[in-house]
């Protein structure tokens, strides 16, 4: 009876996680471009199961400014489903791998109406509880200098000089020192001496 | 003494100076605006909000921001080094480093405002210059006078 008890709540122990565990799903934070531009925004998933063959990926674009999200790109049953009628006609290309969990789409020619958020959701059959991951893209007309840069690289270069001029003027004058010293007991060594020996004779 | 003390109480002055000029918020002013090197106070709805600065050339005001930074750094590391030479130097001699440090922080105050005077603000008839921008020339000024000190004096030789 215990043994029977022990070995149902094993058996219990190893099948409950895989069931609780859910799939999660990886894209980018944040992705920068400037206009004309392409892009690849990429997206994986992990999950306990082994890649199915139904796994699915499915891209939805919600543009700046708007409440609604439009489909964009969906992969099922082994074929790829690109945008034929909204915003990314002939401009989106899937480059992802899905046997090896890859779901990643590439964006081409980009706009500046194409800034907004970006949902990746993937499902690996019977793995299927899981958030959707969003990666937001930013399209600039040229690359704006990020606030700080300049004035960090001036502080950090002119303060990074002092200290370097002044370990160097430090170690010039020990080196020199040590120089003078090591040339004398070289040269004079013998010199030296003989010179102390006199001059404790003498004293 | 009463040299060294005054000396002294003149290059706290210019510390002081420096980083109110840099901290605070007074460079430009307007009748409801307020603009330094790293942001805007605007007046509005009966509250000020503070703002990111807009419609700057980005390069030069950063410019500005580092040199305004790197002039407080010096003048008070030149204070240190007064300080720590008033006691290593040998009998007779200048205080080079220090006077070095604090013609540095003159080049760097200037070179700021400088800047700031050529690049930024050329086309705007409204508003002017505020207390900052005046501290910053002042200090500029008081900056150049205490390298000189530091460069001509001599310690004591007793």
């Amino acid at each position: 009876m215990l043994t029977f008890l022990a070995l149902t709540s094993v058996a219990l122990l190893g099948i409950v996680p895989e069931q609780s565990q859910a799939i999660v799903i990886y894209t980018g934070w944040e992705r920068h471009a400037l206009v004309g531009s392409d892009i690849r925004l990429s997206c994986s998933f992990f999950s306990w199961r082994w890649t199915s063959e139904d796994v699915t990926f499915s891209w939805t674009y919600r543009p700046d400014g708007s409440r609604d999200a439009i489909s964009i790109f969906h992969y099922t049953g082994g074929a790829a489903y690109v945008d034929n009628k909204g915003p990314f006609r002939d401009r989106l290309e899937f480059v992802g791998n899905p046997g090896r969990r890859d779901g990643s789409i590439l964006l081409k020619n980009l706009e500046l109406s194409d800034n907004g958020t970006f949902t990746c959701d993937a499902k690996n059959p019977p793995d299927i509880v899981g958030r959707p991951s969003s990666v937001r893209l930013l399209v600039f007309e040229k690359v704006p200098i990020q606030a700080g840069v300049i004035t960090g690289a001036i502080i950090g270069v002119v303060l990074g000089l002092l200290v370097l001029i002044v370990v160097i003027y430090y170690l010039m004058r020990f080196l020199v020192a040590r120089r003078v010293f090591s040339l004398s007991v070289s040269k004079h060594g013998k010199k030296k001496k003989e010179g102390s020996q006199q001059r404790q004779i003498k004293v | 003494m009463l040299m060294l003390a005054a000396i002294v109480v003149l290059h706290i002055t210019t510390i002081v100076l420096l980083l109110v000029a840099a901290i605070d918020s007074a460079w430009w002013v307007k009748d409801s605006v307020s603009a330094d090197l790293w942001g805007k106070w605007e007046f509005t709805n009966n509250m000020w909000h503070y703002t990111n600065l807009k419609d700057y050339p980005e390069d030069y005001l950063q410019a500005v921001q580092a040199t305004s930074v790197l002039a407080c750094v010096f003048t008070i590391l030149a204070l240190f080094v007064f300080v720590a030479q008033l006691f290593t130097l040998p009998k007779g001699m200048r205080f080079t480093f220090t006077g070095t440090l604090q013609i540095i922080a003159c080049l760097c105050i200037m070179t700021g405002a400088s800047i700031y005077t050529a690049k930024l603000h050329v086309n705007e008839s409204s508003g002017g210059y505020g207390h900052c921008y005046i501290l910053a020339w002042i200090s500029f000024v008081l900056t150049f006078i205490l390298a000189l000190t530091y460069f001509i004096l001599r310690k004591k030789k007793e």
